[in-house]
């Protein structure tokens, strides 16, 4: 489950470089020189057609490269071609990926690679066919489901082996998008299951931003429900004789299930969390960034009305897809949210962070901080 | 998309500069590279990423050869930009909370005077006719004391190794730093000797600017290619 290098210039004993200690594959440094050459040349032969390798070689020959060399795009693409001539299990790709993962966390190619092989992978799902490779059993979602989250895990591990490590983030949004389709369900799960982990790596912006990522996309995901509900209240209000079947309720239940989002909730319990973080590890700017922006978000909470009018207002030249990320004035214009405990518990908790803390970093950031809600939020 | 900012900014400088840019060749780009601003103001690398000096860079560079910077929100971005210059290294950040390194004296830096013009050209007063909008004897401190190799070349910061990656983005960003505008409006501030000032970059395209009105002229004189395959 895990690769490494040993260092060791020598070989002193006549023995094998390879060394398998408790399902950790290390190998000796001195061999490094011959080995990758070695299969280095042997694959760049085949591809010249000047020496021809079978399949087993082939998948043989890849691995030991990539597992020393993730970043070697052409051995990638040779697995690519035996995977869709049929010889090769996607899945099996997924973890050597992984493997890579453990010593290379950010290697661009691997990152790549793997979402090519995750779309081939939903490709196969859709098929109405699907008893091939005996890697099945289970319904689709659930397929699905599982796969999601062990790009979780993976993304999770990759971003603990270096900071703010962005390919990591990058390729965990990614999947989000395309493979668990930012339902709400696997958002909020999401939040809860990355609140250690931010815990745990307090300067890592990336992690924080992914919150961010999560917060915004429960948000624009509720305005979307609001507004399909809406439409289907409407529709309901002109055709009260229409019959709706099995699908039609079933969408506007699950539209209000959803709605059940307490997204002031969500957005409360990230400033909590900004606040014992901040007070817990005075000078970490991400902190200070990230309760900035929750902050702003908390007060263009979709959950009311408003926001959907507001959404309209001024002739801006921005599209509405940046709908998070509003000028200054746009912000001013808007209604005021319902709960206004938000601003005074915020001077209140900066005036202590002030009067209290010693970090020279922290009362800066502080300072600022204050300086930013009496502009923003101060009438 | 599999299509990154890097290849729009570079199809963007190449197409404009040997006079083949089309509408129809970047349909659609400018809007694609301006949904991944972000909250922070900077730009990522999908929509929803944490922003980057990289992709920032190349993504402003792009619009502002495609005439569209105003899609982006131009005081998010100076806002996150500026402060992404480290107070006390004097050199720039890639992004929030990571360490100094010496080539985002070019991607970041390089952001202000593009900023600069585009603010400019809305007309707005508080701008400078002087300084750029970050504090260009700072990041000229840290390029030329702490980004030198002794045996020549230049890095990411004291520690690291040299390359030609790095050495580029050094100089290329103590150019920026040097000089402010250009023709009548040229202020040049330079730090130390007046054998450190290094000759002016263009802050698009990072070659001489001279370069850039050269091949313009040349290729102008050609008329764009068509797709047709007839002829």
């Amino acid at each position: 489950d895990e690769i490494g290098l040993i260092p060791c210039p020598e070989a002193r004993y006549n023995r094998s470089p390879i060394v398998l200690v408790e399902n950790k594959l290390g190998v000796e440094s001195w061999c490094v020189k011959f080995l990758l050459p070695y299969v280095h040349n042997k694959l760049l032969l085949y591809r010249q057609r000047k020496q021809w390798l079978n399949k087993d070689e082939l998948i043989d020959i890849t691995c030991t490269l990539l597992l020393l060399n993730p970043d070697f795009t052409t051995a990638w693409n040779v697995r690519k071609e035996l995977i869709l001539s049929g010889t090769l299990n996607p899945l099996k790709d997924l973890h050597l990926g992984k493997l890579a993962l453990t010593k290379f966390p950010k290697s661009p190619e691997t990152w790549i690679h793997r979402r090519w092989v995750l779309q081939q992978l939903i490709q196969e799902n859709s098929l109405p066919s699907l008893a091939t490779k005996g890697n099945l059993g289970a319904a689709p979602v659930e397929r699905i489901h599982r796969l999601v989250q062990e790009e979780m895990n993976v993304c999770s591990e990759a971003a603990g082996r270096y900071p703010s490590n962005y390919n990591a983030w990058s390729h965990r949004i990614w999947v989000l998008q395309h493979l668990a389709k930012l339902t709400v369900k696997v958002l909020l799960d999401e939040l809860s299951s990355t609140k250690y982990w931010v815990s745990m790596h307090v300067s890592d912006h990336s992690g924080f931003h992914y919150r961010q990522f999560l917060l915004n996309s429960l948000i624009r995901r509720t305005v979307t429900d609001n507004n399909i509900l809406v439409q289907n209240q409407l529709v309901n209000e002109q055709n009260p004789s229409l019959q709706k079947g099995e699908e039609g309720a079933g969408t506007e239940a699950a539209c209000a299930e959803e709605q059940s989002v307490d997204l002031p909730h969500c957005l409360d319990e990230e400033m909590e969390l900004c606040t014992e973080l901040i007070d817990s590890y005075p000078g970490h700017e991400t902190l200070w960034c990230h309760s900035d922006e929750t902050l702003n978000n908390f007060h263009h909470s979709p959950a009311t009305s408003h926001v959907a009018q507001a959404m309209d207002v001024d002739g801006l030249n921005e599209s509405s897809s940046k709908q998070g990320y509003t000028q200054e004035t746009k912000r001013l214009k808007r209604a005021p949210v319902q709960d206004s405990l938000g601003p005074e518990m915020e001077y209140r908790f900066v005036d202590k962070v002030l009067s209290t803390c010693r970090d020279v970093d922290q009362a800066r950031f502080a300072t600022a901080y204050r300086k930013w809600l009496v502009t923003f939020l101060g009438q | 998309a599999p299509f990154s900012r890097r290849s729009a900014y570079c199809a963007a400088s190449v197409a404009s500069l040997t006079n083949i840019l089309t509408p129809t060749l970047f349909a659609g780009t400018a809007e694609w590279i301006a949904r991944c601003q972000n909250w922070e103001g900077g730009i990522g690398g999908v929509p929803g990423m944490e922003a980057h000096g990289g992709y920032t860079f190349c993504g402003v560079a792009a619009l502002v050869i495609l005439k569209q910077e105003h899609l982006l929100n131009l005081r998010n971005l100076l806002h996150w930009v500026t402060g992404r210059q480290m107070r006390f290294e004097g050199g720039f950040q890639g992004r929030c909370n990571k360490l100094v390194d010496g080539c985002y004296s070019f991607w970041q830096a390089g952001l202000l005077p593009l900023l600069h013009r585009a603010l400019h050209a809305r007309g707005d007063p508080a701008l400078s006719m002087a300084h750029w909008m970050f504090d260009q004897l700072a990041l000229q401190e840290y390029i030329l004391l702490c980004c030198q190799c002794p045996a020549g070349g230049l890095l990411d910061k004291p520690g690291k190794s040299r390359d030609f990656y790095h050495t580029c983005y050094c100089l290329s960003g103590l150019a920026i730093a040097q000089h402010f505008g250009s023709g009548d409006l040229h202020n040049e501030v330079v730090l130390g000797i007046p054998e450190n000032c290094l000759q002016a970059t263009h802050p698009v395209y990072n070659i001489a600017p001279e370069k850039v009105a050269r091949a313009v002229m040349h290729f102008l004189q050609y008329p764009v290619p068509s797709l047709d395959p007839a002829s």
